[in-house]
């Protein structure tokens, strides 16, 4: 009786104190607990951005060891803001993988960790067993752009006896296909700017100095007029979009040619002007759906303009132009003499000494325009990815995937994407702020056992029979105050052949046929780009609902169209070409797009590349068109033929 | 604040700076739109309601608080301030909203009453994977699950350089200017950040010469003449916000009407 009573006076005297009530409180705090990032001294360090050819002087905001912003004094652009992603990602590669198990996926569990030693072994012996059997010309590498890097595994790869060094088919590379260069425009002086489908002000060319572009020419008055089917930013923000039916840029710039012509201009060559006379004002108006006298006035106010500039290169980030179109638009700037449209060659690393036996393997090997040409007809026994993602971007990347299954595959790269899925051992490289720039030292060390991707190839070359003479640095610091340059390139080769040929496919391609009706067009978000963006978690954010919500990517179809075809609004439609069908997109209806076209968002569909851009939307590259280009080498994809189901 | 719609390309930028400065929590899949937890919406819009091709446009509007004053500047009074039943959101002399995280109760009356749809409610613990903890920012909070976050126009920048002035031994608040992140990082100079109370100011001045262009989101009232804004202040509160939009379409300031 007395300890029950104890009890139940412990027990009131215990609830009546208020213990339980801080009780739950301490509870609930230790459950809702935030997290308080560790502080530290706070500094700003400089770098330069290595992303592209502009190379923006970036400020880093440290806290002690942290970095936690990025800032740019130049126009910067939405890939350096994502670097601290990148740097910091959860499924940043921190050491030297090799596969243990299938190809065909990036699970943790299909890798096991090596050193750097075993890594470089593995490969250089790999390496020297083709060497040795006079088979150098079986290892080929895809490198993503024209940087040091890329320099260095073309450097490598020769030295075996290779010719088979490709680039991803960026715009630089296209141009120097099919022109000889790049085109160096001079955006912020001209002042009458006529753009054949390049998305200027959404990641075409690069992104910073577009941005700059933008700005003196707002300032400056200068006139834009835009060519596309679709209504993007760019074509808004033009002074004059011109609403070409899809795909039908080369033929707008031959109309165009057409009436320099008709004023005593002239570029390319008998041949190349004979057929120039082919395409009237009216012919070109009915297969671009413009009118006539639109047509003229362009060309009049392109030749009447003091400093005129003809771009070409379609697209955003991920561009797709026939040859014969890169050298239709350039020769506008030729007919006209123009001076802000120079065509530039990268000045590279010179040529490697070569072994006899590389020399004649070289000798004797068969060339490739391009990438997809060779990803088509070409053989490897080993193939090294370099920061490049071409089973994700190549229309032949399931080709590509299928060759690479049972070759030796190297990937050097931060993150794993889809063509790591393919790799058998993975070297984990750096970013921009873990690298050495013109600036200086690294602002922020080395992520575990990440390297240069350049040091990469120069620590292999050591171990590489017939190329370690060829690479006598320490490393790609060394060369990076050296790299970079520019050099004015030669004259432009117009192919008269070439060009008959893609306007007579064209044509044929822009024939609506009964089995597919409509036409597939690509578009992109600048922040996404041809895919790279989607592995970070700010720019799924910024990612508007009606190009991907709630787990499904969206395409933009025109009202008229989608009421002829019987979708509504937010429908789940099947889409197919003559390659095959995607499927499970919703169909947003807008009059953004030209009529019978459908546009849909690239960077979407990827099956690695980590788990923010893994199994979202569909890849389009699956089922668009894959045309080999003969000079550059690279599909055109831009226009497909398909139906909806 | 002034965004020039007529410079701004889309570029997502401004949304990405914004994510990185203010800790925004990190989602696998952040795609449902309504839940999403941002300060920065990049909305895209266009005149297809009232156009056909080709007789179209797009544009990018980046949306993020509005910083409302309501009717009155010497007595502000904000939709989402008036509502809170914890003051947890609050309009300083300086004219900034604030929002404590950490006295919010999640009754999400705020975010139904802002007009902007500019709050953001945690429907779960704000998680960074791990790693990403790293790019942290102290000088902003990490919110709980169950609380309301939204854009405070970056006062904890504000703040630190306020604090680095006061160390040199500046006391006077206005001698010391900052820019948020959003307007940072553009990279066309669409944005534009100032003190309106200041006629000199940069911000000031752009919004006297820009009479056509400027507008403010849903804020009608100010088509109107002086007297019958009178009239109508009389009748409700108005949400009066701080940021303008320039533009030289018609179609942008016309899409927010009701047709």
């Amino acid at each position: 009786m007395m300890g029950g009573g104890a009890v139940v006076g412990g027990l009131t005297g215990y609830v009546f104190s208020g213990a339980p009530f801080l009780g739950l409180q301490w509870l609930v705090e230790w459950t809702q607990d935030q997290l308080v990032p560790a502080s530290g001294s706070e500094a700003y360090l400089k770098t330069i951005c290595e992303a592209c050819r502009e190379k923006c002087e970036m400020s880093i905001r440290m806290i002690g060891d942290r970095a936690v912003k990025i800032e740019s004094s130049n126009s910067g652009c939405p890939f350096s803001q994502n670097a601290l992603q990148l740097l910091y990602h959860s499924e940043r590669i921190d050491a030297p993988l090799k596969r243990t198990g299938k190809k065909g996926t990036v699970k943790p569990s299909a890798f096991e960790k090596v050193s750097w030693e075993e890594a470089l072994t593995a490969v250089s012996k790999q390496m020297n067993k083709l060497i040795g059997a006079k088979k150098g010309g079986l290892i080929a590498g895809i490198s993503k752009n024209d940087d040091l890097s890329a320099a260095l595994l073309g450097r490598l790869i020769k030295s075996a006896g290779s010719g088979n060094a490709f680039f991803e088919p960026s715009l630089t590379a296209l141009s120097t296909s099919a022109l000889g260069g790049y085109v160096d425009y001079d955006f912020s002086n001209a002042d009458y700017v006529l753009s054949f489908g390049a998305r200027l002000f959404e990641g075409w060319g690069a992104a910073c100095a577009m941005n700059k572009a933008l700005v003196d020419m707002k300032q400056k008055g200068t006139r834009l007029v835009q060519a596309d089917a679709v209504c993007t930013r760019t074509a808004s923000m033009a002074d004059q979009w011109l609403p070409i039916k899809p795909g039908t840029e080369l033929i707008l710039a031959m109309g165009i040619a057409n009436c320099l012509k008709k004023k005593g201009r002239a570029a390319g060559g008998g041949d190349w002007m004979a057929i120039v006379d082919q395409y009237t004002p009216d012919k070109v108006a009915t297969l671009t759906g413009l009118k006539a006298k639109q047509i003229e006035d362009v060309a009049n106010a392109f030749a009447g303009a003091r400093n005129p500039i003809a771009v070409g290169g379609r697209g955003g980030a991920g561009v797709s132009s026939s040859s014969a179109e890169l050298m239709a638009v350039y020769a506008l700037n030729a007919m006209v003499g123009s001076r802000g449209a120079q065509l530039k060659k990268s000045q590279g690393l010179g040529e490697p000494a070569l072994s006899a036996d590389a020399a004649a393997v070289l000798k004797d090997a068969k060339k490739y325009a391009g990438l997809d040409d060779f990803i088509k007809n070409g053989k490897f026994e080993m193939l090294f990815i370099n920061g490049s993602d071409p089973v994700y971007k190549s229309v032949y990347g399931a080709d590509l995937a299928a060759k690479m299954e049972s070759a030796f595959v190297v990937g050097i790269m931060p993150l794993l994407n889809d063509s790591a899925m393919y790799a058998d051992y993975i070297f984990p490289s750096l970013s921009f702020l873990e690298s050495e720039s013109a600036a200086g030292a690294a602002p922020v060390k080395a992520y575990e056992k990440a390297i240069h991707a350049g040091d990469a190839i120069i620590k292999l070359a050591q171990k590489v029979d017939g190329a370690r003479d060829n690479f006598k640095w320490n490393s790609y610091v060394d060369l990076v105050k050296v790299y970079g340059g520019a050099v004015g390139a030669g004259a432009v080769n117009y192919n008269a052949k070439v060009l008959k040929d893609t306007l007579a496919a064209l044509e044929k391609t822009l024939k609506t046929t009964e089995k597919f009706p409509l036409t597939l067009v690509p578009t992109e978000l600048t922040f996404v780009g041809d895919g790279d963006g989607m592995a970070f978690p700010y720019v799924l954010k910024a990612i508007d609902d009606k190009t991907f919500s709630l787990g499904k990517l969206w395409v933009q179809i025109n009202r008229e169209t989608a009421d002829k075809n019987g979708v509504s609004e937010g429908e789940r439609i099947d889409i197919e070409s003559s390659r095959g069908e995607i499927g499970s997109v919703r169909a947003h209806l807008t009059d953004t797009v030209a009529p019978d076209a459908i546009a849909i968002p690239l960077g979407f569909g990827h099956r690695a590349y980590t788990k923010y851009a893994r199994k979202k939307g569909v890849n389009p590259k699956e089922i668009m068109a894959n045309d080999i280009d003969p000079l550059t080498g690279a599909a055109n994809w831009w226009l497909t033929r398909v139906k909806i189901s | 604040m002034a965004i020039d719609l007529d410079k701004c390309t889309g570029c997502g930028t401004c949304a990405i700076a914004c994510s990185q400065e203010n800790n925004m929590p990190v989602f696998e899949d952040d795609s449902d739109l309504p839940k999403r937890v941002q300060f920065l919406d990049l909305m895209k819009v266009t005149n297809d309601r009232d156009a056909k091709y080709p007789n179209v446009e797009v544009c990018y509007i980046p949306k993020m608080c509005q910083q409302c004053e309501g009717n009155d500047p010497k007595n502000p009074k904000p939709p989402c301030v008036s509502v809170c039943p914890v003051v947890a959101t609050d309009v300083g002399d300086d004219g900034v909203v604030s929002q404590v995280w950490s006295r919010c109760i999640g009754c999400r009356y705020c975010q139904a009453s802002c007009p902007y749809e500019a709050r953001a409610f945690n429907w779960w613990k704000p998680r960074y994977d791990g790693s990403f903890e790293k790019s942290l920012n102290t000088d902003v909070s990490v919110a709980s699950r169950g609380t309301i976050v939204k854009c405070q126009f970056c006062t904890h920048i504000w703040k630190r350089e306020r604090d680095k002035a006061v160390a040199k031994g500046e006391l006077d608040i206005n001698a010391v200017t900052y820019t948020p992140a959003c307007v940072a990082s553009c990279p066309t100079k669409a944005m534009v950040f100032g003190d309106l109370n200041d006629s000199n100011s940069e911000i000031s001045q752009l919004l006297e010469k820009e009479k056509k262009r400027k507008f403010r989101l849903v804020h009608t009232i100010d088509d109107k003449d002086e007297k019958t804004k009178e009239k109508m202040m009389h009748v409700k509160q108005f949400p009066n916000p701080k940021v303008y939009y320039l533009t030289s379409k018609a179609w942008i300031k016309e899409m927010m009407k009701f047709k």
